[in-house]
């Protein structure tokens, strides 16, 4: 019996082995996607969070920082893992000034004003890089982290999203403790909760939205510096990124950061399983799926209040 | 009003009136003018298709309206047509998105006033478009389009230079066959990737009705959302399943990732072979460099067709003028096909009458050096029979012409099985 038994025995754990890795692999895909989208959630959450306004140029924020990061690769052989700090500072001012231009002017408005006006400034943002780079695709070649992968048996482990999800953790934890434990976090949150009372408390609620916008910024052009490693560069590659964010921010609660990463983690992992395990033309299905049973139950979100 | 206000208001009127007659004069000298729309995704995420398929429209316009005796193709030297007429451009954006598409077809057409329309490389927009220019009884010249059900609906107006998905897909069965006999490759099984749109479903369909009726089993099906965030599960899927043989129908950016994707999952089907679409496009061959090594496609012209083309070289002059110097590719040429073939029944007609010059696409045979066919016949419903074109294999950046044999490079070999990435 036992000679007939073990062979059989052997194949189903094999089989069994094999499902195994599989569900790992998937779910560790999921979760270095769900970082990333973590990433470029929280920026568009802290401004959403703070001042009520929609970004709607958010994906065309993370475009411009992998530009930022392309060129500088391209033209002066910065790597990514350090143009990351220039595509960070530069989407900081662009942040900063989009403040000043064009948000500064729809606070206080009606909702539809600020989104409007970012809208537009997506159309002028991408249209502006079709003109200028052309629509073709970018591919940074020849960089440190390149296509190198780590094999833990048979599970593959992509070194480049794997670092981008460490410094999501790094960006989204920072901002966190920036938030919660200083002066200025203290600050944020008091303009946050109620303008006018901060204002009467000496804070100067226009400098903290300006920064706001910046830090903002700063987050998703930390996630758009790192992206050329692996992802082609051209004028539409934000606008499908801006969406998913938007629907982290709205799932994870408005302004709440542990929100975001919840809810980026929630997203890669759903994408990558129903992907999987349903039809690969479902997973964006599944997201925005999700993302209505969760609006529909929680209306403020998983963490929202 | 005082006097000195009355004496500028009169010079800018006589001003105003100066600009107007002078604005007027060239339009009156230029009347015998051909009022040609193209539709094209300038923007959006296949745009740097969309915008050489209209620089390959301009260049062919330029070569008609002009006299170019050093360029070898009909109508090149006589400068103009129907002694004297002009083709005139109007170019539209339809984003590579039906409704647009259709939109923008019915603008040319009731508002610019345009006689035809050339468009629209995505088979999704060439669809709407061509019945809006039916509707109209004008013609639409369909230069790159691949879904055969474009042909399939019969219409009068329309005309595609294009071989269609379903020609590729039984040159591709026929690849298969090929590698079995000739590199005894016991290929049997076969994935598919494709783009969910009217494209990818139509190469998609007819690439099974192809595998089936020859034998092969077709095990895994995946289509995903085009412009994606990320293609893991996708490739998962396809790895996990590891068919012998890789059919994609996959454009643009999302060629260049489902590559890289691949690499990172350490995985390749021992061949891949791709419709006209990201496989093809010179830029992005280029930018993945090595990565791109291996995989095999159906090309219409690549510059490595030079040979076989003699006459593309003085037209690819012009058009890289237009594409900061960028070569043809297999979709680029079909539209300055297009608007060959169109002066040509022009000029055959011998008039603009549409019905008479449709008359003439329907029942002439066109000379085209541009096309691998070398000729240019439509059968009913509009399709291009002798359209065709050679499946290479990307070695070392340069397409190597592989099948059908009589036109293969003679000294190209295939490397089949196609090598696993840590051994490149």
């Amino acid at each position: 019996m036992g000679a007939f038994g073990s062979p059989i025995h052997c194949s189903q754990r094999l089989l069994f082995v094999h499902s195994m890795e599989t569900v790992l692999q998937v779910l560790i895909d999921g979760i270095l996607s769900g970082l990333l989208y973590a990433l470029v959630a929280a920026g568009l959450c802290l401004i959403w969070g703070v001042m009520d306004v929609i970004n709607f140029a958010h994906g065309e924020f993370l475009m411009v920082a992998m530009y930022v990061s392309y060129w500088l690769g391209f033209l002066a052989g910065v790597d990514p893992l350090v143009s990351v700090l220039a595509a960070g500072a530069f989407v900081f001012l662009l942040g900063v000034l989009t403040y000043q231009l064009i948000v500064k002017y729809t606070v206080g408005k009606p909702p539809l004003a600020a989104l409007l006006a970012t809208f537009g400034l997506a159309m002028l943002i991408k249209n502006f890089c079709l003109n200028r780079f052309s629509p073709n695709f970018r591919i940074l070649s020849d960089t440190w982290l390149g296509d190198k992968t780590y094999h833990l048996g048979e599970l593959i482990i992509p070194i480049p999203q794997l670092v981008t999800g460490i410094i999501a953790l790094l960006v989204i934890g920072l901002v966190y403790a920036l938030i919660n434990s200083t002066r200025f976090g203290w600050a944020v949150q008091a303009t946050a909760m109620d303008k006018e009372a901060a204002e009467l408390m000496g804070i100067n609620t226009e400098r903290i939205y300006l920064l706001i916008f910046g830090i903002g910024g700063a987050c998703v052009g930390i996630a758009g510096g790192i992206m050329p490693t692996y992802l082609a560069v051209h004028p539409e590659v934000g606008s499908l990124f801006g969406l998913i964010a938007f629907i982290c921010v709205a799932m994870g609660g408005f302004g709440s950061i542990p929100g975001a990463l919840f809810a980026g983690l929630l997203v890669g992992v759903v994408e990558s399983f129903a992907g999987f395990y349903i039809a690969p033309v479902f997973k964006y299905v599944a997201v925005f799926g999700l993302y209505l049973a969760v609006v529909a139950f929680r209306r403020k979100g998983l963490f929202g209040w | 009003m005082n006097r000195k206000s009355l004496r500028l208001l009169g010079c800018v009127a006589v001003a105003a009136v100066l600009c107007l007659l002078l604005a007027a004069g060239p339009a009156a000298a230029q009347q015998k003018v051909i009022k040609i729309g193209t539709i094209f995704p300038l923007t959006g995420p296949v745009a740097n298709a969309g915008q050489r398929c209209q620089a390959a429209v301009q260049t062919a316009v330029e070569i008609v309206n002009g006299q170019h005796p050093g360029v070898k193709v009909p109508l090149a030297k006589k400068g103009g047509l129907l002694g004297g007429y002009k083709i005139q451009l109007v170019h539209a954006d339809s984003q590579g998105k039906p409704d647009i598409g259709k939109a923008e077809a019915e603008r040319l057409l009731n508002q610019e006033g345009v006689w035809a329309l050339i468009g629209s490389y995505n088979s999704s927009v060439s669809g709407p478009a061509s019945l809006v220019a039916e509707r109209a009884k004008k013609i639409f010249m369909c230069g790159a389009s691949s879904s055969s059900a474009l042909t399939k609906r019969n219409l009068n107006y329309f005309f595609r230079l294009a071989p269609t998905d379903a020609t590729e897909s039984a040159e591709f069965v026929e690849v298969l066959k090929w590698l079995n006999q000739k590199q005894n490759a016991n290929i049997r099984t076969i994935g598919i990737i494709y783009e969910n749109t009217l494209f990818g479903k139509g190469a998609a369909g007819e690439a099974k009705k192809a595998a089936t009726a020859a034998g092969f089993s077709v095990v895994v099906d995946v289509p995903y959302t085009p412009g994606a965030t990320n293609l893991n599960s996708e490739v998962q899927t396809l790895k996990t399943k590891n068919p012998d043989a890789l059919f994609g129908a996959v454009l643009g950016a999302d060629y260049a990732l489902m590559v890289k994707t691949m690499k990172q999952a350490n995985w390749v089907p021992r061949m891949s072979i791709n419709y006209c679409s990201g496989y093809q496009d010179p830029i992005i061959a280029k930018q993945l460099g090595k990565d791109a090594d291996l995989f095999m496609g159906s090309n219409a012209y690549t510059p490595q067709f030079a040979t076989l083309l003699p006459a593309v070289a003085a037209v690819e002059k012009i058009f890289k003028t237009k594409t900061k110097g960028v070569p043809f590719d297999g979709d680029s040429i079909q539209e300055a096909v297009a608007v060959i073939v169109l002066a040509q029944a022009i000029e055959k007609a011998g008039s603009l009458d549409p019905e008479k010059v449709v008359k003439v696409l329907h029942e002439s045979t066109f000379d085209s050096p541009l096309s691998l066919g070398g000729k240019v016949q439509f059968a009913k419903g509009g399709q291009n029979i002798k359209a065709f074109s050679i499946v290479t294999q990307l070695q070392n950046g340069e397409y190597k012409r592989l099948y059908p044999a009589e036109l293969a490079d003679s000294k190209a070999k295939v490397v089949f099985p196609m090598k696993p990435w840590n051994k490149r």
